[in-house]
């Protein structure tokens, strides 16, 4: 996020695209809702009505799979109607005339077919948004998870560009990341391209720095495979092996027997985890890991945070904190390594990370949260990025960028009519096991989760509240349970993706974003099928997720 | 005697800092605390997703040994950690001579473990394999 959290409350437009924050970050929400409480604007890009849609001023229900075209229309109003802040464009940012001749094409009269929202909200919304002395944008994975995504993300970037809102407090771009740690996770170098506080791995001056520290004479140059690679990686026989640490790909991951299918074709395949999951009944080896509450360390907020984790109880049972077990893998590899604590840890990588270097574990004690960029020991942090609207770029200049709309790869047809969207609901997280585990959370919802229609639809495929179903794509088929919900719209059902039995990643496809490679989990083409005999489905959804639960019971004994 | 530990949920990217209250080295309930970005408050995630702590058991059981699988047709057995640290580590060298340290991958965690622990991992994957073949669920 290039904005704080907490600056959301002080913003004068919330600008809310593809983000539902009610089910995603619920604290968030309670932000958003202050906010609205002290008169901020809201403005939502959502095809369902979610609850800061139903809350806001001006609700703009695009088509899925329209990203793009929609965002290109808001540039072209806001150059148009010369709404855009010329001295901010002209100081600080570059590529004006290009984009000007992509986004020209993006009439919001001539693309009302594609976005499905009326050319005059279109034109509304980017009246409401360039008026605002400052505004806020938040998006989320209803940007992220589609094979054109990094465009749209930039695409945003240059709204908030063309606008002047960057460079201080309650404005700029927020994606508002999902899991816990997915921020602290790209900050260590958990990424195939850079090293620690992204240091790209192709410069040799960073690989030497990091080779020396390591005490090795060299490190690899070449970046790595992205996960979303690995099913047809291993299919072209290049991957043999892989070490899972705290991820549950055969339930989250798209396309889920293409999955199975890459993990059985691996030689070895070594889990490090809390919990058995599906991933687990594949491996080789599992190796038993303490969880959150048993160790300590750092993580990462959405908003560049680090925070102090701490223990709260002993582990049970003959299991090592994660590092530890790394340690111990690394010198039976002829390496060896050792730390007596994380602390040490931490200190190794701050000495090799400029932007992390004044965050030591004394002054997060002090402070509480620390937000990189922390480059010396009195610096206090940076709640907001780019101060006095300098990007990170040789010349400091923001770019504009543009391009053209690309449609969703798997369009609804005859055989499979509907849209299938994956999303969140607020009790229950990612692969579930830990939540799933929660006596409390648990009683909110359990198998086979739900797919929210809306009520045409459902009565067109002769469907009733409540009832089980069966949905299917071309990948897979699974059992699930009707929600008929008003807030969806007609022609797309929702699911979400935490559930065993109503898996709805068995049905979504692996096509990538060519840039970040996330796949398209926001778009496939799926039926629905009614069951009449409700009663042996009932019995048949209890029947198999007991055998699932044995299942994954057994081996721990 | 009640004790608390400051400590931040494991949930969402809010960062929400709380206390989790401890009875005799359990815990019993999750506080709201100031932190930064929730100011005391705390969502149902935060207020009750420490439960699978205590096993519950509700729907997996939590891993209390390493477990080894000799053949892919084989049931998993319990083994200390010496002989699943030598296995795993002798199967990475094996498959690394013979196919090279790009075709092992790894995933890190973008969840409990934390940012020390994932450090170390690409270290792992890095200094020791000799792979950049590392990635995590940002892309998904």
């Amino acid at each position: 996020m290039s904005n704080s959290i907490p600056e959301i409350e002080d913003t004068d437009l919330i600008f809310v695209f593809g983000y539902n924050a009610a089910d995603s970050h619920p604290i968030v929400a309670r932000r958003i809702v202050r906010a609205r409480e002290k008169g901020a604007k809201m403005v939502v890009v959502d095809p369902r009505k979610t609850e800061s849609a139903r809350v806001s001023d001006l609700w703009l229900p695009i088509r899925n799979g329209a990203n793009m075209a929609l965002v290109n229309a808001f540039a072209h109003v806001l150059i148009e109607e010369g709404l855009y802040n010329r001295e901010y464009v002209e100081s600080h940012t570059e590529g004006f005339d290009a984009y000007w001749e992509t986004v020209s094409r993006y009439a919001p009269e001539e693309v009302e077919d594609i976005t499905g929202v009326p050319a005059d909200q279109v034109r509304q919304a980017m009246r409401m948004y360039a008026a605002a002395p400052n505004a806020f944008i938040l998006y989320g994975m209803g940007v992220t998870q589609y094979g054109q995504a990094v465009d749209v993300v930039k695409g945003l970037s240059g709204l908030a560009l063309l606008t002047g809102n960057f460079g201080r407090p309650n404005v700029g771009i927020g994606p508002v990341r999902g899991q816990n740690n997915v921020q602290g996770t790209c900050d260590v170098g958990v990424l195939p391209n850079v090293f620690p506080g992204y240091q790209p791995v192709s410069d040799p001056a960073v690989r030497e720095k990091f080779a020396k520290a390591w005490g090795v004479d060299s490190l690899p140059e070449k970046p790595g495979y992205m996960l979303t690679e690995v099913p047809h990686l291993v299919h072209e026989g290049k991957l043999k092996a892989y070490y899972i640490f705290g991820e549950d790909p055969a339930q989250t991951d798209a396309d889920l027997n293409s999955v199975r299918e890459a993990l059985k074709g691996m030689e070895l395949v070594i889990v490090q985890d809390i919990f058995m999951n599906k991933t687990a009944m594949f491996a080789d080896i599992i190796l038993p890991a303490t969880a959150w509450g048993e160790h300590e360390g750092v993580y990462s907020t959405a908003d560049r945070g680090f925070q102090r984790f701490r223990k709260a109880v002993e582990p049970k049972g003959d299991i090592k904190p994660d590092w530890e077990i790394f340690c111990l893998m690394a010198t039976a590899m002829g390496y060896p390594m050792h730390y007596s604590n994380t602390k040490e840890i931490w200190d190794e990588m701050r000495a090799l990370c400029p932007l992390y270097f004044g965050a030591t574990y004394e002054r997060m004690e002090e402070l509480g949260s620390i937000q990189w960029p922390c480059p010396d020991l009195d610096h206090p942090g940076t709640p907001y990025l780019y101060a006095g609207n300098t990007f990170n770029r040789p010349n400091g200049k923001g770019v504009l960028f543009a391009t053209d709309w690309r449609p969703p790869l798997e369009r609804p047809d005859e055989e499979y009519p509907l849209v299938l969207s994956t999303v969140r609901e607020v009790g229950h997280y990612s692969c579930r096991t830990m939540t799933g585990n929660c006596t409390t959370l648990q009683s909110l919802a359990d198998e086979p989760g739900f797919l929210q229609i809306n009520r045409a639809d459902a009565r067109k495929y002769g469907l009733k509240d409540k009832a089980l179903l069966w949905i299917s794509s071309r990948r897979g088929k699974v059992l699930t349970r009707a929600q008929i919900n008003d807030r969806t719209n007609q022609g797309t059902v929702y699911m979400t993706y935490q559930w065993w039995i109503g898996a709805c990643n068995e049905l979504t496809l692996e096509h990538v974003d060519p840039i970040s490679k996330t796949p398209e989990f926001k778009y496939c083409a799926v039926k629905v099928e009614a069951i009449a005999d409700q009663a042996w489905a009932e019995r048949y959804l209890e029947e198999e997720y007991a055998k699932l639960r044995r299942k994954l019971a057994e081996p721990v004994g | 005697m009640e004790k608390k530990v400051r400590t931040v949920c494991p949930y969402c990217g809010a960062g929400c800092q709380l206390d989790l209250v401890t009875v005799n080295g359990a815990i019993v309930r999750a506080e709201g605390a100031p932190g930064r970005t929730n100011e005391n408050e705390l969502c149902l995630k935060g207020l009750y997703g420490w439960e699978f702590l205590n096993d519950t058991k509700r729907l997996s059981p939590r891993l209390k040994k390493p477990l080894l699988r000799r053949s892919r047709d084989s049931q998993f057995e319990e083994v200390s950690w010496d002989e699943a640290i030598g296995f795993a580590s002798r199967r990475l060298m094996d498959i690394k001579r013979k196919h090279g340290p790009d075709s092992i991958m790894l995933t890190g965690s973008a969840r409990g473990p934390g940012n020390e622990a994932n450090y170390v991992m690409q270290k792992l994957a890095r200094a020791v394999i000799g792979t950049n073949n590392i990635d995590h669920c940002a892309r998904i």
